[in-house]
C-alpha cells in the first residue's frame, strides 16, 4: 500500500503533528537570553495546532462508515511491512483534541515554571512542543509499529522534562519513570515482533497495519501470550495497580505542567492502547483476561483512594487519585458494554481536564509558597486568594465526578456499564465514589478553608495570565457535562466498532431482571 | 397518565431554573465588583422565579386534571447504546407545589438575608450560593428522569456544602461542610445504584417509563430499588442512620439553616420517595423499612431537640423529627403520601419562620446561640416573639395553626396502619410539645440571663417582614391548603390517595393527640418557665447527656467507618512504600548483586582466563556428545 | 605424476584486497626508507587512499559473484558487504588513529613501544617529541587480514587470514602512550589467549580434514551430505573451529580477555578492533557454518544457542556494575555478540541480512562511542571512570547529546539504528522458531537498557563537580568520525529501508 493518499483530502494529521515540531525547532533556534520570546512562540504554535485540530474535528464525519478518517499512508520500511500511516476514529480524535487543548494551557499555566538555573527555559518549552507532536502521532498512528515508535519516543522528551526541570529527587524520579516505561516497552516490542510473525504466517507477508491485523483471526493461545506484552506496557503507562509506583515519584518531582501532560494525556495512551490494540487485535485474549483486569482495576480504585487519603504532598495525592481513576477507566474498558467503554473514553477526557486544573492550580499555589506542595504549607487560602480557590474547587469537584460535570458522565457510564455486566462489580466500584469525595474534600479543606495559615498572609490572587490558563479548563468541564453530545457523537460509533470486533454486545434489558437474587440483595441493604 | 408537551406559558418553565442559575453565575463570576448590587440581583432572580411559578400554577389549575403533567425536552443529554437520557423537565402537581415552596420561601429568605448578612464582606458570594441552591433544588423537583434529578440532588448538596462552610475561617464550619458532603455521598451511592438497577430492569430512567412498567418487575427488584432510594433519601433528609451531619450543618448562617436545612433541601428525600410511590406501593419490605427508619428518626430528633441548649441545634433536632413524620407518612403508602407532602409544605413554612426567628434573636443577642443566656425577650423583640409563637403553635399542632392539620392527618393515617405506629407518632408529638415549649420558655419567658453588655433589639424591617409573612403562613396555610386548596385531590393524580377505615372516629385521634401534646407542653412549661434556668447546663440524666452528644451518632460513625478507613489507609501507605515499591527496588538490588558476584570471575589472571576457555570448550563438546547419545 | 598447476585467480574480483595488501607492503617500505619527518604524512595518505580506493573498487565490483583462487576465495554478496563494512569502519577508525590534538603530548601511542615503561629513554623519546608511525603498517595488515578472513573459502586460507588479522592487533593493543603497563598487560593477555584460540582453530581444522579429506568448505559440505553414518569427528572439529571464532567475537565463555583489552588498548585501537574484528569474525563464522557445516546445523545450533544466551545474560549483568566506561563497553560488546548470534542461529536469508545490518550499525556505534570516550579527558589522560562523567551533558551539551544517542542506540530505542537491528535479528529468530532464544534476548536487552541509560543519567542528571572531566577539542579527524557515525546511527534508525534492501539483495553465501 504505497502512497495511497488520495490527494483530494488534505493530510490533516501530518500537518497537525508537524506544526508543534516546527515550533519546537523554532524555539530552539531562538536566542538563549530571550526566554519570553521563546514562550510566546511556543504558545503561538500550540494555539495554531489547536486551531488546526478544531478545524479537523469539524470535518470529522461521525456517521462515516470508514474505520479511520483523514487516513494517510506512506511506505516506511516495506521490508517489515511497516507504513507511516495516520488516521483517527472518534476515540483518537477526542484524545488528540484533549492533547491539543492541554498543551497551550500548560504553556500558559507553567509560564514561569522552568527556571534558568535548572536548564534553558526555551529548552523546556521546546520539549513540550516535541511531546505534543509525539502525542498526536501516538493517537493518530494506524500502524502498530508506528504506534510503538511514538509510544517509546514519547519517553525521551518526558524523561528530560522530569529529569531536568523538577524537584530535588527529579533524577531518581526520571530514571524510575524511564526504566518502568522501557521495561514495559520492551515486553511490548516482544509481542510486536510476535504479532509480525503471526501475521507473516497467516497472510504470507508480515504487516503492522492495524486494520489488517484486526482482520486476522489469531489462535487464542497465541493471543493470550501476545496480549500480555501489550497489556503490561499499557498497564505500566496507565498506570494500573501494582505497576504504579513510578507515578507518585514522577508527579511529585516534576513541574506541574509536566505532570499535566504526563498524567493528563500521556498516561491515557495506556488506556487508549488497551481499548484500541488489546481489545481489537486480541479479542479472545481480552475476554479471557477480563476478570483479572477487572480485579486489578477494582483494587486500584480503592487502593489509590485509600493511599491518597494519607498523602501530605498535593502532587503525590493527585497521582494516587489518578491511579484510582485509571482503575475506573480500565474497569469500563474491560466490562465489554458500550456504556462502559464510551464511559471510559469520556472519563479519559474528563480526567485529563480535571488533572490539568488540579496540577496547574497546585502549581500556582507552589509558586506562591516557595515551591512547597505540602498541604501543611497552606490553609485558609480561600480568604486571601478566592479566585485561585474557586478554580481549585471546580477542578476538585470535577475530580470527584460531581453530577453536571463531564467527569460525572464518564464515571456514571463506566459504573453503569460495569453494573450491566457484573452487578456486584458495579455496586462495589460505586462505593468508591465515597472514598473519592473523602480525599478530594480533604485537600480542599486543608489547603483552602479553615483558619488562614500565617505563612499565606498576603498571598496574591491569580493574575490575568494565570486565570486565562484555567478558564478553558473550567469551561470545558462544565460545558461538556451539560452538553456531552459532541463527545458522545464521535465516541459511540468507534466504541460500537470495538464491540463488534471483539464480538460482544450489550446485555439485554429484561423484565424482571433478577428474580431471586434481588431479595437477597434487598436483604443485604 | 398522559404526558403533555410544554406549550404557551409552560414553554417558559425552564426559566424557573435558568433565572436563579444565571443569577448565581453572574454573582460568582463577576467577583467583588458585584458586592454592591449583587445581593439585590440575587433576590430579584428568585422572586422572578416565584412570580413565574405562581403564574404557572394558575395556568395549571386551568387545565383538566389528566393534562396537568407537562414535559419540556431540551435535548438528548446522555446516549450510549440503548441507554438514552434527555435533559428534560416535568411539571406536574407534585413538582408544582415544590416549586412554589422553594421559590416563595426562598425569596423571603433572600430578602431576610439582605438584613442578616448586611455586614458580611462576602455577601455577594453568599447570595450567589443561595441562587445556586434554588436553581439546583428546582432542577431536582423538575427533572423528568432520575439521572437529571441526580444532578439537582448533588447540586443542592454542593450548595449546602458551600453554605455550611460559608464562614470557613471557623475550622468547625469547614469540617461540618465536609462531613455533610461525605455522608450525603453515601446516600448518593444508593441513588446511583438505584438508577443503574432501574436501567437494567426497565431500560430507561425516565419517570414515565419506569412507573409505566414498574408493576412488571419482580418484587425483589422493586424492593432493591426501594431500599437503595431509601438510602439516598436518608442521606439527604438526615434520617437514621445518616442523620449525623444535620446538627453540625447549623454552622452555616441561619438563613441557610432555614432554607436548606429546614424548609427545602432536607425534604428532598421525602420528595424522592413520594415521586417513586409506585415502586414502594409494590415493594412491601421497602415501604416497611421506610416506616422503621422514620420512627427511629422521629424519636432521635425529638430527644436531641429536648436536650440541646443551642437554639439552632434544638431546631435542627426538631427538623429531623418532623421530616421523620413525613417519611413515616410516605412509608405508609397511598394513605400517607398526600399528607407527607402537606406536612412538608406547612413545615417548610413554619420551620423557616422559626429558624428566621431564631436568627433574629441571635441577631439581637450578638450571635449568641445559647438559650441559657436568653430569657424574657418577648418584650424587647415583639414581632419576632409573635411570629415565633405562631410557628411554635403550628409545630406542636394546636388548631387552627397549620401544623395541626398536616400532622394530625399523618397521625391519623398512622393509626390506619396500626396502633403501634399511631401510638408512637402520638408520643413523639408529645415530646415535640415538650421541647418546643422548652425552647420558647427559655428564650422569651423567665428571667433575663443575658451576657453583660448585650442590648437585645428588634431586627430591621427587612428581616421582620419575612417573619411576619411566614408567621401568617404558619397560622393560615394549613387551612388554606386543606379546605381551599384541596390538597388531597390536587396531589392524588400523582401520588395516589386512599384511606382505610379506623376503629375510632377521626375526632378521637385528634383528641388523644391534643391531650398528649398539651401534657408535653405543660411539663416543658413547668420545668423551664416556672423554674429558674441555670446558666451553665446541669449534669442531667444519662438520656440528656446522650442527647447532648447527638445520641452518639458521631461516635458510632467514627467507630464503624472513620477509624477503619484511617487504619486501612495507613496500612496501605506502608504497603505501597515497602512492599510494592520495595519489590521494584529490591529486584534491582538483586540483579546488581548477581552482577557483583559474576564480576569476581574476572580475576585478571591470564591462567584463569585460559582455564575458563578450556572449560568452555569442554562444556561445548560434552553438550554435543550428550545430545548425540 | 601430477604437476603443480597454478590456480586461476580472478584478480579483478580480489582487487580490493590486493590494493590494501600493496598499501601494507608500501607502508613497510615507508618505515624502512623514508625520513621520520615525512613518514606520518605518507602513511596517512597510504592508508586513506588505499582504504578509499579499495572501497571504490568494491563498489564497482559489487555485482561480482565468483569462487576463485582454486576455491580458496569466495566473492559473494555477503563477502562484498562485509568487506565494504570493514573498509568503512577501518577508515573511520583511521581518523581516530590519526588524531593528534586531543592529547597534550600528541597522539594516543607510545613514541617507542619497545622502550620500557618509565625508563630513561622513554622519557627521552617523548621529550624529543618522537612519534612512531609503525602503527599504520600494523593497521593496514590487520585490515588486510580481515578482508581476507571474510572471503576465505577454505580452512587453511581462513587460518592464515585469521593470523594476519590478529598479530598486528596484539601489537597495537600494547602501544598506549599513557598507562603503558596496563596496555602491555592487555596486549600480552590478548596475544596468549589469542594464540590459544588459534590452536583450537587449527586443531579443529585438522579434525575436519580428517573427516572430509579436504580443507575446502565446499568439499567439506559435500562430504557431510555424502556421509550416511558417524559424524562425531567432524562435529568435534566444527566445535573447535567455533571456539576459535567465538573467542574473536568475545562470546561467553571465551570472553574474559575483552574487558582488559578494551580498557588497556589505546582508545583508537579499541574502536578499530571493537568494530571490525566482530565484522570479520562473524562473517567468517557464517560462511563456515552455512557453507561447510549446513549438514550438521542441528549440532552447531545447540552450541550457538547456549553461547548466545550466556553472552547476552552474563554480559548484560556484569556490565550493570562497571564503573569504567571502557570496561562497560567491553561487556556490552559481549552482550551484543550474544544478540548477533541470535541472527546467526536463525541461518536464513533474512537472518544473514539481519546479522550484516547488525554488524554495520553496531560497528558504527562502537567507533562513534569510543571516539567520544577519547575526547573526554582530565590531566592524567582519558577520563574513563564514570564518576568523572558526572554532569558532562551540562558542561558540553553537544557531546552529551551525541553520547546519549549512541547509548540509546545500544539500548535499542526506536529511531536509532540499534532498534532496527535488534528488531531484524529478533524477527529473523522468531521466524526460524527460536522463540525462547528471542524471549531470552528481550529479557537481556531489558537488563542491558539499565546500564546504557545509566551513562545518560550520569551525564545529564548529576551536577558537575570538581573532578568532572573536561572535553578536549578534537581536530578535523575525530570530528569527521563522530559526525559520520552519529548521522549514520540516526539515518539507519529512521530510514533503514534502503540499507535493508541492499543487504537483502546481497543474498546468501555462495557454495
Amino acid at each position: 500500500m504505497n502512497f495511497d493518499l488520495n490527494m483530494d483530502s488534505y493530510p490533516w494529521l501530518t500537518t497537525i503533528a508537524l506544526l508543534p515540531l516546527v515550533g519546537s525547532l523554532l524555539v530552539i533556534l531562538l536566542p538563549k537570553n530571550n526566554a519570553k520570546l521563546a514562550k510566546t512562540v511556543a504558545l503561538a504554535f500550540s494555539l495554531v495546532t489547536l486551531g488546526a485540530v478544531i478545524a479537523m474535528a469539524l470535518n470529522f464525519d461521525a456517521n462515516s462508515k470508514e474505520v479511520f478518517q483523514f487516513s494517510e499512508s506512506y511506505a516506511w520500511i516495506p521490508a517489515f511491512g511497516i507504513n507511516f500511516s495516520f488516521g483517527v476514529d472518534g476515540i483518537a480524535l477526542v484524545l488528540i483534541a484533549l492533547a491539543a487543548t492541554l498543551v497551550p494551557v500548560v504553556i500558559l499555566g507553567g509560564w514561569d515554571d522552568a527556571i534558568e538555573s535548572q536548564g534553558s527555559v526555551k529548552g523546556y518549552f521546546a520539549l513540550v512542543l516535541v511531546l505534543e507532536a509525539l502525542m498526536i502521532g501516538v493517537f493518530a498512528a494506524t500502524d502498530v509499529f508506528l504506534f510503538y515508535v511514538f509510544f517509546e519516543a514519547m519517553l525521551i522528551p518526558v524523561y528530560f522534562m522530569i529529569g531536568r526541570y523538577g524537584g530535588p529527587q527529579r533524577s531518581y524520579a526520571a530514571v524510575k519513570f524511564l526504566i518502568y516505561s522501557l521495561v514495559g516497552g520492551l515486553f511490548m516490542l516482544a509481542s510486536l515482533i510476535g504479532l509480525y510473525v503471526v501475521s507473516a504466517q497467516i497472510t504470507g507477508t508480515g504487516t503492522f497495519d492495524f486494520t489488517t491485523l484486526v482482520g486476522l483471526d489469531i489462535d487464542p493461545d497465541i493471543q493470550k501470550l501476545l496480549f500480555l506484552g501489550f497489556f503490561f506496557a499499557f498497564a505500566i503507562k496507565a498506570p494500573l495497580w501494582p505497576f504504579h509506583t513510578w507515578l507518585p515519584d514522577a508527579a511529585g518531582q516534576s513541574q506541574p505542567g509536566t505532570s499535566v501532560l504526563l498524567i493528563g494525556v500521556l498516561d491515557k495512551v495506556g488506556t487508549f492502547g488497551m481499548i484500541r490494540y488489546c481489545l481489537e487485535i486480541f479479542p479472545a485474549a481480552s475476554t479471557f483476561y477480563a476478570p483479572v483486569v477487572i480485579a486489578i482495576a477494582l483494587i486500584g480504585i480503592f487502593y489509590g483512594g485509600f493511599v491518597a487519603l494519607k498523602q501530605t504532598d498535593m502532587r503525590r495525592l493527585f497521582a494516587y487519585s489518578s491511579m484510582s481513576h485509571f482503575g475506573f477507566i480500565a474497569l469500563g474498558i474491560f466490562v465489554f458494554t458500550s456504556a462502559g467503554q464510551t464511559g471510559s473514553v469520556v472519563y479519559m477526557v474528563a480526567h485529563g481536564l480535571s488533572t490539568a486544573g488540579l496540577f496547574i492550580a497546585a502549581g500556582y499555589l507552589m509558586s506562591r509558597r516557595g515551591g512547597s506542595a505540602q498541604l501543611s504549607s497552606f490553609g485558609g487560602v480561600n480568604k486571601v486568594a478566592p479566585v485561585l480557590a474557586g478554580f481549585f474547587l471546580i477542578a476538585a469537584l470535577s475530580s470527584l465526578a460531581l453530577p453536571g460535570m463531564v467527569s460525572f458522565i464518564g464515571e456514571f457510564l463506566v459504573l453503569l456499564g460495569a453494573f450491566q455486566q457484573y452487578m456486584w462489580v458495579g455496586a462495589l466500584a460505586t462505593v468508591g465514589i465515597v472514598l473519592t469525595a473523602a480525599y478530594v474534600l480533604r485537600v480542599y479543606q486543608k489547603s483552602m478553608t479553615g483558619p488562614l495559615n500565617p505563612d499565606c498572609e498576603g498571598m496574591k490572587d491569580l493574575n490575568g495570565r494565570e486565570i486565562t490558563a484555567l478558564v478553558p479548563i473550567a469551561a470545558l468541564i462544565i460545558a461538556l457535562g451539560v452538553f456531552p453530545a459532541p463527545l458522545l457523537n464521535v465516541i459511540n460509533p468507534a466504541v460500537d466498532r470495538v464491540m463488534t470486533t471483539v464480538g460482544v454486545s450489550d446485555p439485554e434489558v429484561t423484565f424482571p431482571i433478577l428474580t431471586g437474587t434481588a431479595t437477597s440483595e434487598g436483604g443485604s441493604e | 397518565m398522559t404526558v403533555m408537551p410544554a406549550e404557551g406559558l409552560f414553554s417558559l418553565m425552564w426559566l424557573l431554573i435558568a433565572l436563579p442559575l444565571a443569577g448565581a453565575a453572574i454573582l460568582l463570576f463577576t467577583g467583588r465588583r458585584s458586592n454592591s448590587w449583587g445581593p439585590y440581583l440575587g433576590v430579584l432572580t428568585v422572586s422572578a422565579s416565584a412570580v413565574l411559578g405562581v403564574l404557572l400554577l394558575i395556568e395549571m389549575m386551568g387545565l383538566p386534571t389528566e393534562e396537568r403533567t407537562i414535559t419540556q425536552v431540551a435535548y438528548q443529554w446522555v446516549f450510549v447504546g440503548n441507554f438514552s437520557v434527555d435533559l428534560a423537565f416535568q411539571l406536574d402537581q407534585l413538582s408544582m407545589v415544590f416549586i412554589l415552596l422553594i421559590t416563595i420561601v426562598g425569596s423571603l429568605i433572600h430578602i431576610y438575608s439582605l438584613g442578616y448578612m448586611s455586614h458580611d464582606p462576602d455577601k455577594r458570594k453568599f447570595f450567589g450560593y443561595l441562587n445556586l441552591f434554588v436553581a439546583a433544588m428546582l432542577l431536582l423537583v423538575m427533572a423528568n428522569n432520575y439521572l437529571l434529578l441526580y444532578v439537582g440532588w448533588e447540586g443542592v448538596g454542593l450548595a449546602s456544602y458551600l453554605l455550611i462552610g460559608f464562614w470557613q475561617h471557623k475550622r468547625s464550619a469547614a469540617a461540618a461542610a465536609k462531613k455533610a458532603f461525605i455522608i450525603n455521598r453515601v446516600g448518593d451511592v444508593g441513588l446511583s445504584l438505584a438508577i443503574m438497577l432501574m436501567f437494567v430492569t426497565f431500560g430507561s430512567v425516565t419517570f414515565s417509563d419506569v412507573f409505566g412498567s414498574a408493576t412488571q418487575a419482580s418484587e425483589g427488584t422493586l424492593t432493591a430499588i426501594g431500599l437503595l432510594l431509601l438510602l439516598a433519601a436518608a442521606g439527604k433528609s438526615a434520617q437514621f442512620p445518616l442523620q449525623a451531619w444535620l446538627l453540625d450543618a447549623m454552622e452555616g448562617p441561619t438563613p441557610v439553616s432555614a432554607l436548606i436545612h429546614a424548609a427545602t433541601m432536607v425534604t428532598a428525600g421525602v420528595y424522592l420517595i413520594a415521586r417513586s410511590n409506585i415502586i414502594y406501593n409494590n415493594a412491601e419490605i421497602a415501604a416497611m423499612a421506610v416506616v422503621i427508619v422514620a420512627l427511629i428518626t422521629i424519636f432521635m430528633g425529638a430527644i436531641i431537640g429536648s436536650a440541646k441548649d443551642d437554639i439552632k441545634k434544638a431546631l435542627a433536632g426538631s427538623t429531623m423529627s418532623q421530616i421523620g413524620y413525613m417519611m413515616l407518612a410516605v412509608g405508609l403508602g397511598p394513605i400517607g403520601y398526600v399528607f407527607a407532602i402537606f406536612h412538608l409544605l406547612t413545615h417548610g413554612v413554619f420551620k423557616a419562620g422559626l429558624f428566621l426567628g431564631a436568627g433574629s434573636v441571635m441577631h439581637g443577642m450578638d450571635d449568641n446561640v445559647n438559650m441559657r443566656r436568653y430569657g424574657a425577650l418577648r418584650s424587647v423583640m415583639v414581632i419576632t416573639f409573635i411570629t415565633f409563637m405562631a410557628g411554635y403553635l403550628a409545630i406542636i399542632g394546636i388548631p387552627p395553626f397549620s401544623g395541626f392539620w398536616s400532622k394530625d392527618e399523618i397521625i391519623h393515617a398512622a393509626f390506619e396502619r396500626g396502633w403501634f405506629i399511631g401510638g408512637a407518632a402520638v408520643l413523639a408529638a408529645g415530646i415535640t410539645g415538650f421541647y418546643m415549649t422548652r425552647m420558647v420558655a427559655m428564650t422569651f419567658f423567665g428571667k433575663k440571663r443575658w451576657e453583660t453588655d448585650v442590648h437585645p433589639h428588634e431586627s430591621p424591617a427587612v428581616m421582620t417582614i419575612p417573619l411576619i409573612i411566614l408567621g401568617l403562613g404558619s397560622t393560615f396555610m394549613g387551612m388554606a391548603l386543606l379546605f381551599w386548596g384541596d390538597i388531597e385531590s390536587w396531589l392524588e393524580p400523582v401520588v395516589g390517595y386512599e384511606s382505610e377505615p379506623t376503629p375510632l372516629p377521626t375526632s378521637a385521634y385528634i383528641g388523644i393527640t391534643l391531650v398528649v401534646v398539651i401534657i408535653g407542653a405543660i411539663i416543658g412549661w413547668i420545668s423551664y418557665a416556672r423554674r429558674e434556668v441555670p446558666i451553665d447546663e446541669p449534669a442531667g440524666n444519662w438520656l440528656t447527656r446522650a442527647a447532648r452528644k447527638d445520641l452518639y451518632g458521631d461516635a458510632v460513625n467514627h467507630a464503624l467507618v472513620v477509624a477503619p478507613t484511617n487504619y486501612a489507609a495507613r496500612a496501605l501507605v506502608w504497603f505501597d512504600a515497602r512492599a510494592v515499591d520495595g519489590f521494584v527496588n529490591g529486584s534491582a538490588a538483586i540483579v546488581g548483586g548477581m552482577s557483583g558476584r559474576l564480576r569476581r570471575t574476572q580475576s585478571g589472571f591470564i591462567r584463569s582466563y585460559a582455564l575458563s576457555m578450556v572449560g568452555g570448550a569442554v562444556l561445548v563438546l560434552l553438550a554435543l556428545l550428550l545430545v548425540r547419545i | 605424476m601430477n604437476t603443480f598447476t597454478a590456480p586461476e585467480i580472478d584478480y579483478v574480483a580480489i582487487a580490493p584486497i590486493l590494493i590494501v595488501a600493496i598499501a601494507a607492503l608500501l607502508s613497510v617500505l615507508t618505515e624502512t626508507f623514508l625520513p621520520r619527518s615525512v613518514r606520518r604524512t605518507v602513511q596517512i595518505l597510504l592508508t586513506f587512499l588505499s582504504l578509499i580506493g579499495a572501497f571504490v573498487v568494491l563498489v564497482i565490483n559489487h555485482s561480482i559473484r565468483t569462487i576463485t583462487g582454486g576455491g580458496a576465495v569466495a566473492i559473494d554478496g555477503p563477502a562484498i558487504v562485509l568487506m565494504g563494512t570493514i573498509l568503512i569502519l577501518s577508515l573511520l577508525s583511521a581518523f581516530l588513529v590519526a588524531e593528534r590534538s586531543l592529547d597534550s603530548l600528541g597522539d594516543a601511542f607510545a613514541p617507542s613501544a619497545s622502550a620500557l615503561p618509565g625508563s630513561v629513554d622513554e622519557r627521552e623519546f617523548s621529550a624529543r617529541g618522537y612519534f612512531q608511525t609503525e602503527i599504520w603498517t600494523l593497521f593496514l595488515f590487520a585490515v588486510l587480514g580481515m578482508l581476507a578472513f571474510v572471503v576465505a573459502n577454505d580452512l587453511l586460507f581462513m587460518f592464515v587470514a585469521l593470523e594476519v588479522m590478529s598479530l598486528p592487533l596484539y601489537l597495537m593493543v600494547g602501544m598506549a602512550r599513557r598507562r603503558r603497563l596496563l596496555s602491555q598487560e592487555a596486549a600480552l593477555k590478548y596475544f596468549v589467549l589469542g594464540a590459544f584460540s588459534s590452536a583450537f582453530f587449527i586443531f579443529g581444522a585438522g579434525l575436519v580434514y580428517g573427516f572430509a579429506g579436504s580443507i575446502s568448505l565446499l568439499e567439506i559440505h559435500d562430504a557431510l551430505s555424502a556421509s550416511a553414518g558417524e559424524t562425531l569427528l567432524i562435529v568435534i572439529g566444527m566445535a573447535m573451529l567455533l571456539v576459535g571464532l567465538l573467542f574473536k567475537v568475545g562470546a561467553v565463555p571465551f570472553h574474559q580477555w575483552t574487558p582488559d583489552v578494551y580498557q588497556g588498548a589505546p582508545t583508537p585501537v579499541t574502536a578499530f578492533m571493537g568494530a571490525t574484528v566482530k565484522v570479520a569474525a562473524f562473517g567468517a563464522m557464517m560462511r563456515l557454518l552455512y557453507v561447510a557445516f549446513s549438514g550438521i546445523q542441528w549440532d552447531w545450533e545447540i552450541i550457538l544457542w547456549s553461547v548466545s544466551i550466556l553472552s547476552m545474560i552474563i554480559g548484560s549483568l556484569i556490565a550493570l556494575t562497571q564503573s569504567d566506561i571502557k570496561r562497560m563497553l567491553a561487556y556490552s560488546a559481549i552482550a551484543q555478540s550474544g544478540f548477533i548470534l541470535v541472527g546467526v542461529v536463525a541461518a536464513s536469508p533474512s537472518g544473514i541480512a539481519a546479522v550484516l545490518f547488525y554488524l554495520i550499525a553496531y560497528g558504527l556505534v562502537t567507533v562513534g562511542t569510543l571516539a567520544v570516550v577519547s575526547m573526554v579527558r582530565d590531566p592524567s589522560g582519558e577520563a574513563t571512570h564514570l564518576s568523572k562523567w558526572a554532569g558532562l551533558g551540562k558542561k558540553s551539551p553537544v557531546l552529551g547529546a551525541v553520547m546519549a544517542i549512541f547509548m540509546l542506540s545500544l539500548a535499542g530505542i526506536p529511531l536509532t539504528s540499534g532498534f532496527v537491528i535488534k528488531f531484524s535479528v529478533f524477527a529473523a529468530g522468531i521466524a526460524e522458531g527460536d522463540t525462547w532464544l528471542v524471549i531470552a534476548a528481550v529479557l537481556a536487552s531489558i537488563v542491558a537498557a539499565f546500564f546504557y541509560v545509566r551513562v545518560i543519567v550520569v551525564m545529564f542528571f548529576s551536577a558537575p563537580n570538581e573532578n568532572t572531566a573536561s572535553v578536549a577539542v578534537p581536530s578535523i579527524f575525530t570530528t569527521i568520525t563522530v559526525a559520520a557515525t552519529v548521522t549514520a546511527t540516526l539515518v539507519l534508525g529512521i530510514i533503514p529501508q534502503p540499507m535493508i534492501e541492499l543487504l537483502t539483495n546481497a543474498g546468501i553465501f555462495i557454495r
